[in-house]
């Protein structure tokens, strides 16, 4: 049994090892080890299409987290105020929003967005003013950013949710039992107490816009994120270049996890230390 | 005490005919109280009895299904928790974990509009600190804080509001015992002191007695009794009060006679015995006779009960004897240390008899 977990384990982790190896190599092949040299990493950075996918990749992580980390905090927040029935639909969807493939999102919000602007692009044209080009609605950062933020919300109730539900309801009671209206309790007790969940919901969906493939693959037009622009080179064989962004990729991405792991549990040991 | 509290002070809040509903569950049930300006009422009984729900109607967190609530006169039931003025130690106290202790205190005041200068509220914020005996401390952490401070901190958040009404749900709940008694002697300090009505709900029949200028004694939802402690425990209207005030015995038995001022009761056994009737005795004649142990007196002759000592107990100033009538079972009495120098004590195994004056006697209600 322990041999068949070291097993997993191995096949598991193996394949990532030897990337973040690789980046290392100093010889242009993948196959074969020819002393270390961080100049992949170099290359990789000045590599002006590189940086052009790295940009929409950022600003397309950060702005669909942001977005989340509002709108999921809202959602969460307002679901705690409702019982019965509707809470439980509510619920169930939020979960299988999180569990629903990517690439069922990606092709559903494909075809959805490309019928809407297809039956609004003619309207827009038709009220226009005359003389002027109208604008046209297409896929690109817009709809990605859309598209992420959807599913990433799902993500923000669920860890809201759950701080939430571990908050003591007499916090609120006491705030407002001390003159405080709804909006002021909302704003001096409940947000400060929640925010390490909403910062932890931040940094894990700005993780996994940052690392999508799947549904950017669909919606994101002409844009290229990073890694689309990975998987587009691999095409032309699996250069240490590719390797070495794997790997910046991957530091960045499990520091933030660790982060909004870190903030999960030490916001939640605080309040239950105060209890 | 009850020189702080004339019976004809001011009415601060009243509960009329008040009703409160969850779903099918009946919280509260046609509840009539009415709270005097200065006085430290208690909500008494066991847990499930209404009287947080009663708490909490006062405080605005529930609003009555029938009837209305009153503070200073006014209709206030739909007057949500933040408009009235009214505050309340929570039962785990509820502390803000993310501010500090001055932070905490002074969250009432930044609350208020236009806003107070932050000199004023800070100035309040020590000298309510000074009051529960915490000056200095404005800055802790509350986590920093034990049991004991941190129920002092949510006083201070909650006095420093000088409140019409201080609600309080079981307070003491959390301390030690030892804390518990200090912490009562505080509080009724602190109530004398600055004379804000106090209103403390508790399931503990010795905090309510020993702090108390009046106690409401609640069951399944409706008021049984209020009264001053004194009134409670010498003439309580039911057997349910008598034994949650203090200790009693209770025999069991039917009206026999009802003309004069005293009724005669039939017991179980056929043994006839006299008592006071207190409170409205329901029509089938069903009644108990309820009789504390320190109004029994023991006797080596004369007339009485005939009883067997079970067992004795030691206490000091008193001694508590186990004793047995063959048709009655057993029952406590309460012997002063006296009683027992001049008399000698009893013995286990001991023949004795068990007497009492009439007016110890007092006929109630079975329930």
């Amino acid at each position: 049994m322990r041999l068949y977990a070291v097993c997993v384990y191995l096949f598991l982790y193996i394949p990532i090892g030897v990337i973040a190896l690789f980046s290392f190599n100093a010889g242009r092949h993948a196959s074969q080890l020819q002393g270390f040299s961080t100049k992949w990493y170099g290359k990789a950075l000045s590599n002006p299409f590189v940086m052009d996918a790295l940009e929409t990749s950022l600003i397309v992580a950060f702005t669909s987290a942001l977005c989340a980390s509002v709108f999921g905090t809202m959602a969460a927040v307002a679901l705690q105020g409702i019982k019965g029935p509707i809470r439980a639909a509510f619920d169930l969807l939020i979960y299988v929003a999180v569990m629903i493939p990517g690439i069922v999102i990606g092709i559903a919000t494909l075809i959805g967005l490309v019928t809407v602007f297809d039956q609004l692009n003619p309207l827009i044209a038709a009220i226009w003013p005359n003389g002027f080009t109208p604008p046209k609605l297409r896929m690109g950062m817009g709809s990605l950013i859309a598209a992420h933020t959807m599913f990433l919300m799902a993500l923000v109730v669920i860890i809201v949710r759950a701080r939430l539900a571990g908050m003591d309801r007499a916090l609120t009671e006491a705030s407002s039992d001390l003159y405080a209206t709804p909006m002021a309790t909302f704003r001096q007790v409940t947000l400060p107490i929640i925010s390490p969940a909403i910062l932890a919901g931040f940094l894990l969906s700005f993780t996994f816009s940052f690392d999508d493939f799947i549904i950017a693959f669909f919606v994101a037009g002409s844009e290229t994120t990073l890694p689309i622009y990975v998987f587009s080179s691999i095409r032309r064989g699996v250069t240490p270049e590719i390797n070495a962004i794997g790997t910046m990729v991957l530091v960045v991405s499990l520091l933030m996890l660790i982060t909004a792991q870190l903030l999960l549990q030490r916001g939640g040991k605080k309040q239950n230390d105060s209890r | 005490m009850g020189a702080c509290t004339p019976a004809d002070s001011k009415t601060i809040a009243e509960l009329r005919g008040v009703t409160k509903r969850f779903g099918d569950v009946l919280a509260a049930s046609d509840l009539n109280l009415s709270i005097r300006e200065g006085e430290f009422l208690s909500f008494l009984g066991p847990s499930g009895c209404g009287k947080t729900t009663a708490l909490r109607m006062l405080a605005g967190f529930e609003a009555p299904t029938e009837g209305d609530v009153l503070l200073d006169g006014d209709v206030v039931n739909d007057l949500e928790a933040h408009h009235r003025p009214v505050n309340m130690v929570f039962q785990q106290y509820a502390l803000f974990p993310h501010m500090t202790v001055a932070q905490n205190i002074g969250y009432g005041l930044r609350q208020r509009r236009p806003r107070l200068p932050k000199e004023q509220i800070a100035d309040k914020v020590s000298k309510t600190l000074e009051v529960v005996q915490l000056g200095g401390f404005e800055d802790r952490k509350i986590w920093e804080m034990s049991g004991g401070q941190q129920q002092r901190v949510a006083l201070a958040r909650a006095i420093i509001n000088e409140p019409k009404l201080l609600l309080l749900d079981e307070p003491m709940a959390a301390l030690d015992r030892k804390l518990r008694k200090e912490m009562q002697i505080e509080l009724q300090d602190l109530q004398r002191q600055l004379g804000i009505t106090f209103v403390l709900v508790t399931h503990d029949q010795e905090e309510a007695l020993s702090m108390s200028d009046r106690i409401c004694i609640m069951r399944d939802g409706r008021i049984v009794q209020v009264g001053s402690p004194q009134e409670l425990y010498d003439r309580p209207n039911s057997r349910y009060v008598a034994d949650f005030v203090g200790t009693s015995n209770f025999f069991d038995g039917k009206v026999a006679d009802q003309s004069g001022e005293l009724t005669t009761v039939c017991l179980n056994n056929g043994l006839h015995v006299r008592g006071t009737p207190v409170g409205e005795l329901i029509s089938s004649g069903e009644v108990t006779i309820s009789v504390r142990p320190e109004q029994m007196t023991l006797h080596r002759q004369g007339d009485g009960l005939a009883v067997e000592v079970r067992n004795r107990i030691f206490l000091g100033e008193h001694t508590e004897y186990l004793v047995n009538h063959e048709a009655l079972g057993d029952f406590l009495v309460l012997s002063p240390r006296q009683s027992e120098l001049t008399e000698g004590a009893f013995g286990v195994g001991d023949k004795a008899i068990v007497s009492w004056e009439d007016s110890a006697a007092l006929v109630l209600d079975r329930n």
